[in-house]
């Protein structure tokens, strides 16, 4: 057979694009479960680092079962809240919100041609006092999101943990894997009133990367994009 | 087992090494060797990539047209990526690995060694001896990875396996040998003594 035909060509590569494609859908379905299982807990985890249970690492020794136990002991509250401070809803059992659905919620919040309804922000209680709000937005390669956590006071945040898709390596994953820099943010008051609510640059009130501004600046409009969304929220918090 | 295919095992794990001779797969050699474990994993995942993409493009490779193979190997090697990180991702044990060496898993394409190997080898031979030449591949550069994390991670944190070794001893661990250069120095020690071993890969 002329393996070098055009119309050979065309059909081989068709089938097994098909083939291969078919395939990837296939396992990517049958797993889907347990990489969601991963992923919650992984994601209550950086929820508990943010709220100062202990570092990631301390955290990352507890199986999935410990951590989801560990949430579920330590949450007093989970709620949904409107873009005007209002309860929506309460989470009830383990609900934890993925990079998944924070992206989802970072459309709605922008609103434009993506946004699906009105922006549904979850607020975590947990029993140290801590609120650990999220945060989602652009890095430079790719998403980046992550947890902040308030003082009681509602005002002080007590902590930070960010995460990554594909940040480069050594600078822009730092936001990440740099303890250090998630340290930042501890003590530093947020200016909910202000559109600019936390000051993240080079020689600002938190630092920025240095070799990643682009990850830097992402980040940056990625918390005052969120933490303005919540701003009514806090504002209304502390007048009381 | 004949000699040929005794050679083409054990060729790529010393005397034609893919990463000191070929010097080929450097980036990710460079980039997850940090820690023993992640070395392992990534030693892995490439044995079974290379050793399977083989297989597969061994088996097809009468019927692949001329013109497009590159094309073919790539969607069969990018898909059995996508397989090897699907499954770490699925597992409690793995699922923190994979998340350690993030993009290098998916990188793993760009690995030279893959495709390298599907080229010069299983496009023209049988799938048995394509499937071996792939996993020794895999084997040879595993083993020169592993050799470099060991002596990052013992140098540079004190623990291999993250089991505390030096530090009870007073070591102070080396942050020079976390960074990326340091594993340049030492993949430039092994070549150094590999060629003092084998005279004729030295340069008249």
């Amino acid at each position: 057979m002329n393996t070098n035909s055009n119309v050979y060509t065309i059909i081989y590569t068709t089938v097994i694009v098909v083939v291969v494609a078919a395939l990837l859908a296939f396992v990517s379905q049958s797993l889907k479960d347990r990489q969601d299982a991963n992923e919650k807990a992984e994601t209550i985890s950086q929820m508990l680092t943010a709220a100062q249970y202990g570092t990631k690492a301390e955290l990352d020794q507890l199986s999935n079962s410990q951590k989801l136990d560990k949430y579920a002991e330590e949450i007093e509250k989970a709620i949904i809240i409107d873009l005007e401070g209002n309860v929506v809803k309460e989470l009830e059992g383990i609900d934890v919100y993925n990079p998944k659905l924070l992206k989802r919620q970072n459309y709605n919040i922008k609103g434009g041609a993506n946004a699906t309804g009105e922006p549904e922000l979850p607020v975590f209680i947990f029993r140290n006092g801590r609120t650990v709000v999220p945060i989602y937005g652009a890095g430079l390669w790719g998403p980046i999101w992550g947890y902040i956590s308030f003082e009681p006071d509602k005002a002080t945040m007590a902590g930070a943990y960010f995460d990554h898709e594909s940040e480069t390596a050594g600078l822009g994953a730092k936001i990440k894997d740099d303890p250090a820099f998630q340290a930042k943010f501890v003590g530093i008051t947020a200016k909910f009133a202000d559109a600019n609510v936390v000051d993240l640059a080079k020689g600002g009130e938190i630092d920025a990367i240095s070799g990643a501004t682009m990850t830097s600046k992402g980040l940056d409009a990625a918390i005052d994009t969120w933490l303005g969304a919540y701003a009514k929220y806090f504002l209304n918090a502390e007048e009381e | 087992m004949n000699a040929k295919l005794k050679e083409t095992i054990l060729n790529p794990i010393f005397k034609g090494n893919p990463i000191t001779v070929l010097v080929l797969g450097i980036c990710s050699s460079l980039a997850v060797t940090v820690t023993l474990k992640g070395a392992l994993v990534m030693t892995l995942s490439v044995i079974v990539v290379c050793g399977i993409s083989s297989l597969i493009l061994s088996l097809l490779r009468n019927t692949i047209p001329g013109r497009v193979r590159i094309i073919v190997q790539l969607v069969v090697v990018a898909m059995m990526v996508i397989l090897v990180d699907q499954v770490l991702k699925s597992f409690e044990a793995t699922y923190a690995i994979d998340k350690q060496l993030s993009v290098y898993i998916g990188l793993i394409i760009t690995n030279c060694i893959v495709m390298g190997r599907i080229e010069a080898f299983a496009l023209g031979n049988k799938p048995w001896p394509s499937f071996l030449d792939g996993v020794a591949n895999g084997a040879g550069y595993g083993l020169i990875l592993i050799i470099v994390a060991f002596f990052r991670e013992l140098l540079g944190s004190g623990t291999l396996f993250g089991i505390d070794i030096l530090n009870r001893f007073g070591y102070v661990p080396n942050n020079l040998v976390i960074l990326p250069p340091f594993a340049l120095i030492l993949l430039g020690c092994i070549v150094w003594v590999q060629r003092s071993i084998q005279k004729d890969l030295q340069e008249k």
